[in-house]
């Protein structure tokens, strides 16, 4: 089944016609076979009894001969006849008797007819008829025909047994030639079928693969079958859908490549896929332009985006400098949005009026320096700021913007003014100029961009505020800190400085103390009255404390001396310390003797505020004083006669002055103490030597001696020698601007009266101008001499 | 802030003293041993070192080093402070040299200046200035800077003021007295940025130098008829305050006179070279 699955419709009737045809052929020629047969096998029949009825009446004839019956005459005159075949080979007739003995036959005389053919025979019971048996000999057994007639004088049958396979032997021939029509017939019916179907085949194949090739998407050429058969029709339709739907891909690839506006007719009313491409390219057409709108709104949006985000870094860049931040915004906002000025205020609330300043002007990609203040109120700036509306103009009345507007001078076309606001609050006002009208979505993106300003510019605000508010708290605490360490330095002072009192007030406690115990001390008023006084005084006096206190001291004082302390007193009041020894009368006019100091106290200011006096007793020591009064005698006259020596001696200075003055003029006069203080130096040592009289005298010349400083041995010896009163000499030589002085020093002692070396005289010699000056020396040397010995 | 440290001890202050007397010219060794003990303690709790690390920093770090002498010295001061010795200066002191040719003034641990431009602004007010010659001295580089900048806070201040008006435009000698002198005159009060600045006449004036009272001496090749050097000598023990008494008393002009502070006096052997008046010392 599976094979005839697979056949082609040709071979499909060619497998089912042609053995069809063989079928019907072959029947027809066996029923033409068995026709001719059984009437050849009648014909043979047929004539077996016409030779039959022959040969009874050649039998009649010799009975008529012979008498009556069978006799051997009989038997011998028929012999003849029966002795040859009927019509073929074997079929002799026979005479058969009625219990079926062959009473003659060529060869089966004697024999005998099968006992059932008899029976059968006997059974028709009629004169005449056949019957089929079969003929047994010895190697073979035959089905004949035995063709009868019953001859009543001989009460035997005359027969004839046919071979029907002889008989039909003619037929046979028959039925070859009728095999052979069959096979021919059927084979040009074969071809017939063949070459009738191929065309029909073919036209199918061409249109199978033309329909193959739909099947598989593919569009394939035309079908050429142009005869007028199904097929034509077929191919016909299968090129119209070829074309229909080439025309519909190309439509489809047009609608693919976006050209919706592609001429289409569908191929039909009832075309569904013309139909659904049309429909579908109408959706399309829609699709497209919603696209379009969908993109041009994504184009804006992200335009917007984009310059949000572009604006939220600006504003988060330099928001710590709002110039800055301006400036980049007002330049970047013109430039996004393609205008060509820009501007923005800011409100200035520091103070008590509230006004717009220009924070950033942009116009032409150039900034502009305008420092501008504008009113709430006052022109558009202004009353967006109070509206708190965006302000937007396309018809600008020319010089608008140079004059009420904010920014530059020339005049565009559209003028957007957007209020920098946050929750209702203003900080600003943006305005913008454009020579293009502004689109919806401009207007909305720079008031949101102005709501980020406006937050930006609220928490700059509030940044600058706090960082104000933080360097304040810095400042504070740094000054804070340097006022703690001041005051910890105040305290540190007034440490120290309580110590150093606590420390001096001890000292001066002891020396208090030492002086109560010791000495007297008493604490007068200006006035001369006595406010405090210690024991040694009260001791003294003879007086008690309270007695004392509030005392005059003048009253104390022997009258007679009282005038005397009295102006002493002034004294100490104006301002100095006294020394004096004061005869007191104490007690019952006890006579005291007080060696006293008067020392005025003051304040901080230098005003006298009290004044102390120290004092100790030397009431005894006046005793023995004036017990030794004879000896103060004695002691007048030797003063006298010290007035008198210093008299002399007053002499001696004169003379000496003039000696000094002549040596003045040509020697290096030094006058040293004994204990080496150099008290003179003459001015020919400032000249000759150099030296300024400032620097030399009430120095030591020990401290400056070039000997003693260098050659210290060597001036001690020096010294001792002048000590003991031995003249001593030297040369020193030096150098005075660049000139080397020669100088010869005489150092000679003076002693007094008493031998004690009372001054040392160097008189130095400038040796370098002449020797004659150092024997005029020595001269006056020796008159000097003389004068001081005398 | 460290807990509280143990307290400086005689040894510790000794070694403090010590090392930085051996890597520097500085010497503390004279110094009051209470007042430096109090300094050295605040100078460990501020940089919260114990004496070991702070001595080791001493050594090595010599810029360390002279923070710390700057933090040893106190450097408290004001405009006119104490305005009775201030009087005395003006109705005693002052008058004294009122015909000499030229005065020098000697301002010795002069801190951040303050004493230095009111003795001038006083001096200007007496018609003086032009004939003095002001020194000024601290051991401490910082005050120094401050005081050549002339430039004081304003708002802690205000005592300055009061002090220049008690000084300056009253006579506490004669009550019906005023002088009218404006502020202005002498420095810029801005109380915005919170200071008080000298003016420049007054700031160009004075010699500031660098100066240890106890090791440098007289660095001035002059002597002066006026030495200011207050609230110096609590610092010092006995020995260094006699030490620097000499000083003073050689470098004075006979009947020069040496002021110092309002609770300072000289006791000891240059008592008696020097006679008193008030918070002054004449030179005998």
């Amino acid at each position: 089944m599976k094979a005839l699955a697979n056949m082609k419709l040709t071979q499909r009737i060619q497998i089912v016609i042609i053995p069809l045809m063989v079928i019907l052929f072959a029947m027809a020629g066996l029923i033409l076979n068995q026709f001719s047969s059984s009437r050849t096998i009648n014909n043979a029949i047929h004539e077996a009894f016409v030779y039959i009825d022959r040969l009874t009446d050649l039998a009649n004839i010799v009975e008529q001969k012979t008498g009556p019956g069978l006799s051997a005459n009989d038997i011998f005159e028929l012999k003849g006849y029966f002795s040859k075949p009927a019509y073929q080979k074997t079929d002799y007739p026979a005479l058969i008797s009625k219990n079926g003995q062959y009473l003659i036959h060529v060869t089966r005389q004697g024999g005998r007819l099968p006992l059932q053919t008899i029976q059968d025979i006997k059974l028709q019971n009629a004169k005449e008829g056949y019957i089929s048996y079969l003929d047994v000999t010895e190697n073979k057994t035959e089905q004949r025909i035995l063709v009868y007639k019953y001859y009543k004088p001989y009460n035997a049958y005359i027969a004839i047994s046919l071979s029907p396979k002889e008989t039909l032997e003619q037929v046979k021939v028959n039925r070859r030639a009728m095999i052979l029509i069959v096979v021919i017939s059927s084979l040009i019916i074969a071809l017939m079928v063949y070459y009738i179907l191929k065309p029909v085949s073919k036209g199918l194949m061409h249109l199978t693969v033309r329909l193959r090739q739909l099947a598989q998407g593919e569009i394939p050429s035309h079908a050429n079958i142009n005869d007028k058969s199904e097929l034509g029709d077929l191919s016909q339709s299968l090129n119209r859908l070829i074309d229909g739907l080439k025309s519909t891909t190309e439509f489809a690839r047009q609608i693919e490549q976006n050209h919706l506006d592609f001429e289409f007719k569908p191929m039909s009313k009832n075309d569904q896929l013309g139909l659904a491409l049309l429909q579908m390219r109408e959706s399309l057409k829609k699709a497209y332009l919603e696209e379009q709108k969908r993109k041009e709104e994504d184009n804006i949006r992200s335009w917007f985006n984009a310059g949000l985000a572009k604006f939220g870094d600006i504003l988060r860049q330099n928001n710590n400098n709002l110039i800055i931040l301006a400036d980049n915004v007002i330049q970047n906002l013109v430039n996004y949005l393609d205008a060509n000025q820009g501007g923005i205020f800011m409100l200035n609330d520091h103070d008590s009026d509230q006004y717009l300043e220009l924070l950033s002007a942009f116009a032409f990609n150039r900034k502009k320096f305008i420092q501008k203040t504008i009113m709430l109120g006052e022109g558009l700036v202004g009353t967006c700021a109070v509206e708190k509306q965006t302000i937007y103009l396309k018809e600008i009345p020319q010089d608008y913007i140079a004059i009420t507007s904010g920014l530059g001078e020339a005049t565009p076309t559209a003028l957007l003014l957007v209020p920098l606001k946050l929750e209702d609050k203003i900080f600003g006002v943006i305005e913008i100029a454009s020579f293009n009208e502004f689109a919806p979505h401009q207007i909305e993106f720079v008031e949101k961009v102005g709501e980020s300003i406006a937050t930006t510019l609220n928490s700059v605000k509030n940044n600058l505020k706090t960082q104000e508010l933080l360097e304040q708290s810095q400042q504070q605490r740094e000054e804070m800190a340097a006022q703690e360490e001041e005051m910890r330095q105040n305290m540190e002072e007034m440490q120290a400085t309580q110590e150093e009192m606590q420390r001096k007030n001890l000292e001066l406690e002891i020396i208090t103390n030492a002086i109560n115990q010791s000495l007297i001390s008493l604490s007068l008023t200006e006035d001369g009255f006595i406010t405090d006084s210690n024991t040694v005084f009260q001791e003294m006096t003879g007086y008690s404390k309270s007695e004392v206190e509030g005392m005059l001291l003048e009253n104390l004082i022997n009258p007679d001396e009282r005038e005397g302390f009295i102006q002493l007193w002034q004294t100490v009041v104006n301002g100095q310390s006294v020394n004096t020894t004061l005869h007191l009368l104490g007690n019952n006019n006890r006579e005291r003797f007080m060696l006293t100091t008067l020392s005025p106290g003051f304040d901080s200011m230098g005003l006298l505020i009290k004044i102390l006096l120290i004092g100790q007793d030397v009431t005894e020591a006046k005793k023995l004083e004036i017990m030794t009064q004879q000896q103060a005698k004695e002691i007048e006259q030797n003063l006298r006669k010290l007035k008198k020596e210093q008299d002399i001696s007053a002499q001696r200075q004169r003379e000496m002055e003039t000696l000094l003055k002549a040596l003045d003029q040509n020697c290096l006069v030094t006058i040293i103490e004994p204990d080496g203080l150099i008290s003179y130096i003459n001015n020919k040592n400032v000249e000759v030597l150099g030296d300024k009289k400032e620097d030399i005298e009430n120095r030591y010349l020990q401290d400056i001696d070039y000997t003693a400083k260098n050659k210290p041995k060597e001036f001690e010896r020096f010294w001792k020698a002048l000590q003991n009163g031995k003249k001593q000499t030297r040369e020193f030589s030096l150098t005075v601007s660049g000139k080397v002085k020669w100088v010869l020093e005489n150092f000679t002692p003076i002693m007094d009266e008493n031998g004690q070396l009372y001054k040392i005289i160097n008189i130095g010699l400038d040796i370098t101008e002449n020797k004659q000056k150092e024997e005029e020396l020595n001269s006056i040397i020796a008159q000097l001499k003389e004068q001081l010995k005398k | 802030m460290a807990g509280q440290r143990m307290q400086v001890t005689d040894q510790d202050l000794q070694y403090f003293v010590n090392t930085i007397k051996s890597v520097s010219r500085y010497d503390f060794s004279e110094y009051s041993d209470k007042s430096l003990k109090r300094r050295l303690q605040k100078i460990l709790e501020d940089y919260n070192l114990d004496l070991t690390s702070l001595l080791t920093n001493l050594r090595i770090d010599k810029d360390f080093l002279e923070k710390v002498v700057k933090e040893v010295t106190v450097n408290t001061t004001e405009l006119f402070r104490d305005p009775p010795v201030w009087h005395l200066l003006r109705s005693r002191i002052l008058p004294r040299f009122k015909n000499n040719k030229t005065i020098n003034i000697w301002h010795a641990g002069c801190s951040t200046g303050q004493e230095v431009y009111s003795m001038m602004i006083l001096l200007n007010e007496m018609e003086m200035l032009d004939r003095a010659k002001i020194f000024a001295t601290d051991l401490n580089t910082d005050v120094l800077e401050a005081a050549k900048l002339g430039v004081y806070k304003y708002r802690f201040n205000l005592g300055y003021l009061d002090n220049f008006d008690k000084v300056i435009k009253q006579n506490p000698l004669n009550f019906e007295e005023y002088n009218d002198v404006p502020y202005e005159k002498y420095f810029d009060i801005d109380k915005v940025k919170d200071t008080i600045t000298m003016k420049k006449f007054l700031t160009e004036r004075p010699i500031f130098r660098k100066h240890d009272l106890v090791v440098d001496g007289n660095i001035f090749f002059a002597k002066f008829d006026l030495i200011l050097c207050r609230n110096v000598i609590i610092y010092f023990n006995y020995t260094l305050q006699n030490k620097v008494f000499e000083l003073f008393h050689n470098n004075l002009y006979p009947k020069g006179v040496l002021l110092l502070g309002m609770h300072e006096t000289i006791l000891g052997p240059w008592a008696t070279r020097f006679e008193r008046l008030g918070q002054a010392y004449i030179k005998k």
